[in-house]
């Protein structure tokens, strides 16, 4: 009896919210038609190809085409579950990657945090410019130097390390420390670039919130953590979410300029795995099922992410 | 009144929408007009007056040709040897190139989609020529060719036909190599002569060579001396290798061609390496080594011995000059390992292949293109120019005149398709132009005795299709595994077991495959 | 004014120090790659040249900028840098607006088919067959159209827009403003942060984009840089010599040409940055707007 009252109910405030998101229509009109550019764009460019997903069950071949090519069913996705090394693969790929969320995540964020309390605009900006830098060279770059440094026989490091009486450490072939170099490296490429997203959301909190904290006789470490973080929080949540979706791309240019046989054991990721074993080339359908197996694992992961952030945190992307 | 605001709010959509239209056609347009102005730009506007004159006469009736080509560093169209070949041949040629990255992907995609190149030229990647041949995107070339192309049948031995083959048709025209030895030990001879040794001849010298420079330390190098250096991917090291009766990728063990995994000397070289380097006589740290780090540690006299190509050796001359201006090196011949065995690797097959892919609109007209280009005399000018002009002939041998050679002939290789007889003395031209480098080349290749060059036979294997599919995965498989052995990382109890993994990944098909072919050769 | 705490100070000078080291450390690569661009080749190939020039010139340099392919590909990234940019912060900033709008019915699901295809995509080969389709292969419009929406850049741009209060718009709408009045007059001048950052993302994307040119671009005066200098590049970091032939290693750029390559390269994009900053300094006065 209560229940037939409360369905009844909410088939009451059904109709009504049926009525109400109408209206919202009609009254926004303008709004919908701001999005139809946006809409071609995503028809066309993105999900017109999307038929091609449907090559990772075939055997493809390019000059037969989607039609001309056999079916082979989920068969490309055992050849890369069940090779041998794929389990040791994904741990490593789940390792790097976990590793690279808990360190490299906050590192930008701190950037941005330290970054607006710096008064000195000149250097604010200079400082600003130098840690983005390392972006816009390339891995193989960077890896090269990066040998040099670590470098057991005159590498910088090393010598620091000689000089406290310490043994050299061979940083690049060490299978213990190759993680640990894939994330530091990782980190200082990045972590500048990564920050700018920070410092421009808290270029956008209003100005006047600090001044009243100020005035309320907050000092500024209470604001950086009572205003900036808050302020930053929409953005951090989407930026999380977001990172967890790529969990499954650990860093596979890198890790390809860096590695050697004897760090595949904690070092060799799903995408390198791919390259070395000369799987993925020319092989187009292997490669799409990988791919997909990744998006697959990323697209779970975003909407969990999503899920969870609005229930604990009230905040969502959608 | 409403309508109007309503008209009102839209506006300003309105306007950005076709602004945005506007931008976007006028960019489409500017994009493919660029493309058709471009396409005529190329062939007058950067094309030298002496195109332009030839474009007058070339025959009417000789449609444009499309070539497609690997990557070079400058424009095929304007490069010198494009005119050249123009005039010579009549035929006016739109050059398109491969990416250097890639170039696989790129070409996989041009002709998948039908792009309509006349001819395709591209690095001797036979499995990906045999993919297109079976996958039935190539012309079969033999019909045509011997009604348009006898220079190109004259520049074709049977043995080379054979090799590109794939379902017994002809679908290329390889470029033959041009010369057989690529590699040794590069040592520094005044270290060897301060520790009081000879060059070495075989193994046991080699140790003992290095064993002195670690103790001596000739160049003075403290902890970071270096007796022998090499990079990370070089797991089968060159000469090496070839004193335990492996030069090759495969070799003929008791009438069967075997890979060096399956080899019985396979074990003995290892311990040898691995040795090396546990007594510090191998960098320590070549596992991390890039290419260029190798080169960095002999080059600024760190370490005493690098095993490198011929054609690196006119940079780590220069380079060691300027550090040491004293050093001097050489290449060591091929030594002689514990049961008599010496040798190089001799390059046999090609260099490159060249295709008409089915798409091509005008293949019998390039294959009279090609034929034309391998005309004796214009593929002379084509090789290395006009005598007086771009070389000169010395004691029968071809020297190339700088600065005039390098400008205008040095990526002259890029043209052809398919090369005459005389096509390696022609080539020695660009050796010649440095002699440091010409040194070194000639004592592998003109000094060695013939018999330690050992052929790679599979340079001349017709298309194996499962031997194809693996190989490239099987060798990675081996080098890293080779790399572990060498660095102590694996042991040699695990040899059985690994063979066993390296048979059921395709080792085993593979070699019934090639055995199959070599017996009945 | 308040004046500074002793804490302040403790703060201040652990803040300034902590930014320096890391500048240091972060200017160390491009230091490297500068240094060896302006240095004699030996050095660089002996490895004596570490953050400062050994040898002194700039012939290399010279050599590098001067060159026709480099100067071309330099125009072609400059063009496909500026419209591709332009065109995409609009399109990205209109779509975004309605988006950051989710109380409105169907915005939810459109939001969700954005994400989709950051995850999903058709591959390589559906997407070139679309751009042959559409006839841009080999035209710039190849490199700009499929690179229009990036959906990261759209999710912080919409992020941003629902962080703005509503009492701006809706004392707006009382005022009967309609929803692109208000994008244009109130939303957009507010947003000089968030578009200033992600005109940098598609600046520097634009400038970067490797593969798309890769795929689109055949001929040799089309390749925007990306292309060039990882032709460049490339040709002496193969893995290993040994695929490759005698003419090949016979014709590898100077480790210094390639340097300066890199660095020329590069710099036009780094100078974006600094310019654009005085949008991320300033700091947003929405009460000024407001009153």
């Amino acid at each position: 009896m209560a229940s037939g009252t409360k369905a009844a109910n909410t088939k009451v405030a059904d109709i009504k919210v049926k009525r109400n998101r109408w209206k919202l229509f009609r009254s926004n009109l303008d709004m919908y038609l701001l999005l139809v550019p946006g809409l071609a764009f995503l028809l066309l460019f993105k999900y017109t190809p999307m038929y091609g997903i449907i090559i990772a069950f075939q055997e493809f071949n390019i000059f037969t085409g989607l039609s001309g090519s056999e079916w082979v069913g989920l068969e490309q996705f055992n050849k890369l579950l069940h090779s041998e090394e794929f389990l040791q693969v994904l741990i490593n790929t789940l390792l790097i990657s976990l590793y690279k969320i808990v360190i490299l995540f906050p590192l930008p964020i701190f950037i941005a945090l330290i970054l607006n309390e710096v008064r000195r605009m000149f250097f604010k900006r200079a400082i600003q410019t130098v840690i983005y830098l390392p972006h816009f060279l390339s891995w193989v770059i960077i890896s090269g130097l990066f040998l040099n440094i670590l470098s057991p026989s005159g590498g910088i490091v090393n010598e620091i390390i000689r000089s406290f009486g310490g043994a050299p450490i061979s940083f690049m072939t060490d299978s213990d420390m190759f993680r640990s170099v894939v994330v530091f490296t990782a980190g200082w490429k990045e972590s500048g670039w990564s920050a700018i997203v920070f410092i421009a959301a808290i270029a956008g909190i209003e100005q006047e919130q600090y001044e009243a904290a100020a005035i309320d006789g907050a000092g500024r470490i209470r604001q950086m953590f009572s205003i900036s973080l808050p302020g930053m929080l929409p953005i951090i949540v989407l930026m999380f979410i977001l990172r967890i979706g790529n969990l499954l791309e650990a860093g596979t240019e890198q890790i390809l300029t860096m590695y050697n046989p004897l760090v595949y054991a904690t070092g060799d990721v799903i995408g390198t795995f791919v390259y070395r074993m000369g799987l993925g080339q020319q092989d187009y359908s292997f490669s799409t099922a990988v791919g997909l197996f990744n998006s697959l694992v990323g697209f779970l992961l975003i909407i969990l992410g999503n899920t969870l952030s609005r229930k604990f945190l009230q905040r969502s992307i959608w | 009144m409403k309508n109007n605001q309503k008209r009102k709010r839209l506006q300003p959509l309105l306007l950005v929408l076709t602004a945005l239209l506007l931008v976007l056609s006028a960019c489409s347009s500017g994009g493919s007009d660029g493309e058709g102005n471009n396409a005529p730009a190329n062939g007058n506007g950067n094309g030298n007056t002496a195109a332009e004159g030839t474009n007058a006469n070339a025959d009417a009736d000789k449609p444009e040709l499309k070539r497609l080509s690997v990557w070079q560093g400058e424009d095929y169209n304007t490069y010198p040897v494009a005119a050249l070949l123009e005039e010579k041949t009549g035929y006016p040629v739109k050059y398109d190139m491969l990416p250097q990255d890639k170039w696989q992907e790129k070409l996989n995609l041009l002709l998948g989609s039908g792009e309509p190149y006349d001819a395709v030229t591209i690095y001797a990647d036979k499995a990906l020529y045999s993919d297109f041949a079976q996958k039935g995107a190539l012309v079969d070339l033999m019909p045509l060719i011997e009604e348009y192309g006898p220079n190109i049948q004259a520049a074709l031995t049977p043995e080379m036909m054979e090799a590109v083959k794939v379902n017994d048709k002809l679908y290329a025209i390889p470029d033959a190599v041009t010369y057989k030895v690529n590699s040794s030990i590069l040592i520094r001879t005044d270290w060897l002569e301060q520790v009081g040794l000879e060059k070495p001849t075989t193994l046991e010298e080699l140790t003992a060579a290095l064993q002195a420079f670690k103790e001596q330390d000739p160049g003075g190098n403290g902890n970071k001396n270096v007796p022998l250096t090499i990079h990370g991917n070089q797991p089968m090291l060159e000469n090496i290798v070839g004193a335990f009766g492996m030069p090759n990728a495969w070799n003929e063990v008791d009438g069967e061609l075997l890979p060096r995994i399956l080899d019985p000397s396979y074990a003995d070289y290892v311990t040898y390496v691995s040795d090396l380097y546990e007594q510090g006589l191998l960098d320590s740290e070549f596992v991390a080594n890039k290419d260029a780090t190798a080169k960095e540690k002999f080059s600024s006299g760190q370490a005493g011995a690098i095993i490198v190509h011929w054609a690196d050796i006119p940079a780590l001359a220069e380079t060691l000059a300027q550090t040491h201006p004293d050093a001097a090196f050489e290449f060591i011949g091929a030594l002689t390992g514990p049961s008599g065995e010496a040798g190089f690797s001799a390059n046999s097959g090609f260099d490159r292949l060249t295709f008409i892919p089915k798409s091509s609109n005008h293949p019998e007209e390039a294959i009279k293109w090609i034929n034309a280009t391998l005309e004796e005399e214009t593929f002379k000018s084509l090789a290395i120019g006009e005598e007086g002009t771009h070389y000169k002939v010395e004691d029968g041998a071809y020297v190339p005149i700088q600065p005039i050679f390098t400008d205008e002939r040095n990526l002259a290789n890029n043209y052809m398709s398919g090369v005459t007889e005389h096509y390696p003395q022609y080539w020695q031209a660009r050796v010649r132009k440095n002699p440091v480098m010409y040194e070194a080349f000639s004592f592998l290749n003109n000094e060695q005795p013939e018999e330690i060059q050992i052929t790679n036979v599979l340079g001349l294997s017709p298309f194996m299709p499962t031997y194809s599919k693996n190989n490239q995965q099987l060798e990675t498989m081996v080098g890293d595994y080779t790399i572990k052995l060498i660095a102590g990382a694996e042991s040699l109890d695990g040899l059985e077991e690994f063979r066993a993994k390296y048979n059921a990944a395709g080792g085993e098909a593979s070699v019934n495959e090639v055995n199959e072919w070599y017996a009945n050769r | 004014m308040r004046s500074k705490s002793a804490g302040d100070y403790v703060l201040d000078t652990s803040i300034y120090l902590m930014l320096t080291l890391m500048g240091v450390i972060t200017l160390l690569p491009f230091a490297n790659v500068l240094s060896k661009a302006v240095s004699e080749e030996w050095a660089i190939v002996s490895g004596k040249v570490g953050i400062f020039p050994v040898g002194f010139q700039l012939d290399t340099m010279k050599f590098v900028v001067t060159s026709s392919q480099f100067l071309q590909a330099l125009w072609i990234s400059v063009l496909v840098a500026v419209i591709g940019t332009l065109l995409s912060l609009l399109l990205t900033a209109l779509t975004a607006y309605p988006l950051s709008k989710r109380q409105l019915p169907g915005i939810g699901v459109i939001i969700v088919l954005f994400i989709f295809t950051m995850m999903f995509n058709g591959g390589i080969i559906p997407n070139y067959l679309l751009i042959r389709e559409l006839g841009l292969i080999d035209s710039l419009g190849a490199l700009i159209y499929p690179a229009l929406i990036s959906v990261f850049n759209l999710l912080v741009i919409k992020s941003y827009f629902e962080t703005l209060p509503e009492s701006l718009e809706e004392s707006a709408k009382l005022e009967g403003a309609g929803n692109l009045t208000i994008l244009f007059r109130i939303i957009l001048p507010l947003s000089g942060p968030v578009l200033a950052t992600i005109g940098l993302f598609y600046a520097v994307y634009f400038w970067n984009d490797y593969f798309n040119p890769l795929l689109y671009i055949n001929s040799t005066d089309l390749r925007p840089l990306p292309l060039y200098l990882q032709d460049i590049v490339m040709n002496a970091n193969a893995s290993s010599a040994l695929d490759r032939t005698a003419d090949q290693l016979m014709n590898v750029p100077a480790e210094g040409v390639r340097s300066a390559t890199v660095i020329a390269s590069t710099v036009p994009i780094l100078l974006v940055y600094p310019y654009l900053q005085k949008y991320f300094i300033k700091g947003v006065l929405i009460g000024s707007v407001k009153g």
